[in-house]
């Protein structure tokens, strides 16, 4: 049910009644019956009936105590002397017959006790409650050798605090009301604040997509035009322009999705999705390759240096990555994770694009272990100060203080692998590579079915 | 019918685009005619065969998904479909709706008559009827009898609106499927926030398929309530 501003105001109402009633009750039982407050039989009111009894005549005793016998309480005499023992740990009792020895003292003492009724279902326990009554039964021995006996019923109407029964619970229920009114209205007022908010953002989403596909549009025209340039030089440039502006636009559009939480979710195996990056890498002539934990590493690493060599000395060398993920005998390890296909692609591309960018080449390994998948790009480049590492994970900040484009983008690579793998609850650092370059590390935890 | 004599489709509400792509085609030698729309399209294909047809995705009215599965049941040429969303692309070219190839916005003239060559050179579609079969583990699905075998050849008995749930999975495995989702999907409505009959249904298709294929845990939750089918679904002969 929705919380409205009526029913909200409303529940105000009936709850400032409901506390108000019960204040005037408590203060009208606390004021004016606090003088009479316990119905019980007065130890004095006892005594009196003790002293009546044994000095009227055995025709007149009925009638004595027909005159005492009311709602609260009836009195009878049974022959002999049944005295009870007095509970020493109920309260109630105890204070009763207290009471009770000192008026009967003034007429000389007799032997009495007072116990919590079993006949009238009064509870065991301590004797001592806000909530229910308790019903005692009093026995005095007479010196005429019968045992007057009173059971003293206590109506519920008020309990030994001079309060309505069931007033604390009352009190309780109505103050944990209120405190659970006062946290809905609260909790009410951030779920606007919420729904609003996501709105928003949604709507700045909605924004950037309708904008990314008419900048696509107009793109795809350009790209189609540039054919026309006759210069093949400028031609070049301009649809590697082109392709960065594409770029640039997909990471603005993927990271603000991240930021608010709208990446899709779907299981991706990463060791593919990594293979399948470096393939169209691969392709296009760059140093990358790529090593997959549970592969024989030496076979890896040897074949890896022939190949670093023979890049240097020819300039270009293809390093496939099918081939560099040797046939090993252990299995390929799990590497699925719950995430967004692109996105994911888009992080590898960043990490593997600052490599070839900046350090010449791209190595690649993925490790995994029961809990998460990692994976590694080292670069031959003159790796980032450590001083540095935190700062150009931010945006807009790149290692070179010009921000020309000849080298790179906007600074926008890293800042943007970073949120994508912190949206999927992984890490992204910095460190020395052991051949020198930096070293990327991306960590992502790995679907577990529940 | 020769490569150059070919002659292809455009459907594609950007003028310009349209004009460019032409232009492209005719310096290849192919033969081309143009829509901006699925209307316009209709008219060209009630007067003529095209050999190839380039869809666009978004268009005003009928959209290109909603074209492409139209096309699918009784034509034979093959369709290359433009995007400018590379995030739905596995979706077109996947399941249902019968796509033979496609290429992301921005593209170059070369990639485009590259993939228009070699859709020619593999010939119009030899027409496979549609049929809907799919292994989920070791479950045996047809969406269309509506049935459910397991492996050893015994029928698994769902009801309808668990067979519509699993429906759905199957059409986006492996995908994180949310409430809203699966009921938009299913029924064709959000559900109501404190309305649990859907995960009722989940849970009660997830005890008939574990009972189905114990141990596979087709069916699972997602930390923010969502619900996954954790295998790959294979078309199934």
């Amino acid at each position: 049910m929705r919380l409205t501003a009526a029913v909200r105001i409303g529940l105000v109402i009936v709850l400032s009644v409901t506390i108000a009633w019960i204040g005037t009750v408590a203060l009208f039982y606390l004021s004016t019956a606090g003088g009479t407050r316990n119905t019980r039989p007065l130890p004095g009111q006892i005594a009196a009936l003790v002293t009546l009894l044994e000095e009227s005549s055995p025709e007149l005793r009925p009638w004595v105590l027909r005159a005492v016998t009311s709602q609260t309480l009836t009195a009878r005499l049974e022959p002999g002397l049944h005295i009870g023992v007095t509970p020493r740990l109920q309260r109630v009792p105890r204070l009763t017959a207290r009471a009770l020895n000192q008026y009967l003292a003034a007429v000389g003492g007799r032997p009495n006790s007072v116990t919590v009724s079993r006949e009238h279902g009064g509870q065991g326990g301590l004797g001592f409650s806000f909530a229910t009554p308790v019903d005692l039964e009093l026995r005095v021995g007479l010196a005429t050798g019968e045992t007057l006996v009173v059971d003293a019923l206590s109506y519920p109407v008020i309990n030994i605090f001079g309060l309505p029964v069931g007033f604390a619970a009352g009190l309780t229920g109505a103050v944990i009301g209120l405190i659970a009114l006062l946290a809905l209205q609260r909790e009410a007022a951030v779920n606007r604040l919420q729904v609003r908010l996501s709105h928003l953002v949604r709507a700045r989403i909605a924004l950037l997509g309708g904008i990314s596909h008419d900048v696509r549009t107009f793109l795809t025209r350009l790209r189609l035009r540039v054919e026309r340039i006759p210069d093949e030089e400028e031609r070049e440039r301009a649809i590697a322009d082109i392709a960065d502006m594409l770029h640039l636009l997909d990471d603005a559009l993927l990271a603000s999705r991240a930021g608010a939480g709208e990446l899709a979710e779907e299981l991706v195996d990463f060791a593919q999705v990594v293979r399948a990056e470096i393939e169209d890498r691969g392709a296009a002539g760059r140093r990358v390759d790529l090593r997959v934990a549970g592969a024989t590493a030496g076979g890896w690493q040897e074949a890896s240096a022939a190949q670093i060599a023979a890049t240097r000395q020819s300039g270009v060398a293809i390093t496939l990555p099918r081939d560099r993920v040797p046939v090993s005998a252990s299995p390929p390890p799990n590497t699925t994770v719950l995430g967004d296909r692109l996105a994911l692609r888009r992080v590898i591309a960043n990490l593997v694009d600052n490599a070839l960018t900046y350090g010449n080449a791209a190595h690649l390994s993925i490790d995994a272990d029961s809990e998460s998948v990692s994976l590694i790009v080292d670069d031959e480049g003159p790796g980032i100060p450590a001083d540095q590492r935190e700062a150009i994970l931010e945006p807009f900040v790149r290692l070179e203080d010009s921000r020309n484009r000849r080298t790179g983008g906007a600074g926008l690579g890293l800042a943007v692998a970073r949120s994508l793998v912190e949206a999927h609850g992984g890490t992204i650092s910095i460190a020395d590579a052991p051949s020198g370059g930096a070293r990327v590390t991306v960590k992502l935890p790995l679907f577990v079915a529940r | 019918m020769t490569e150059s004599a070919a002659t292809i489709l455009i459907v594609e509400d950007d003028a310009a685009i349209r004009r460019l792509v032409a232009e492209v085609l005719l310096v290849e030698g192919f033969g081309v005619e143009a829509a901006e729309d699925a209307p316009g399209m209709d008219a060209i294909l009630a007067r003529t065969r095209p050999d190839l047809l380039i869809l666009d995705l978004m268009l005003p009215g009928e959209d290109g998904l909603s074209i492409c599965r139209r096309l699918y049941a009784h034509e034979r040429f093959p369709i290359l479909i433009l995007s400018a969303k590379s995030d739905e692309i596995d979706r077109v070219v996947g399941l249902e709706t019968g796509a033979d190839d496609y290429l992301v916005k921005p593209f170059g003239p070369r990639e485009l008559v590259a993939r228009v060559r070699a859709m020619l050179r593999r010939g119009p579609r030899t027409q496979t009827p549609v049929v809907r079969r799919f292994s989920v583990g070791s479950l045996l699905v047809d969406l269309d009898a509506r049935q459910i075998v397991d492996e050893h050849n015994a029928s698994v008995t769902l009801t309808s609106a668990e067979f519509d749930l699993l429906a759905c999975f199957i059409q986006r495995p492996r995908r994180v499927l949310t409430r809203d989702q699966i009921g938009k999907w299913t029924r064709g409505r959000m559900p109501d926030p404190l309305d649990r009959s859907i995960d009722m249904i989940v849970s009660r298709l997830r005890r008939k398929l574990d009972a189905a294929s114990p141990g596979a845990n087709l069916i699972t939750t997602v930390r923010n309530g969502g619900y996954l089918l954790t295998v790959h679904v294979t078309p199934a002969p």
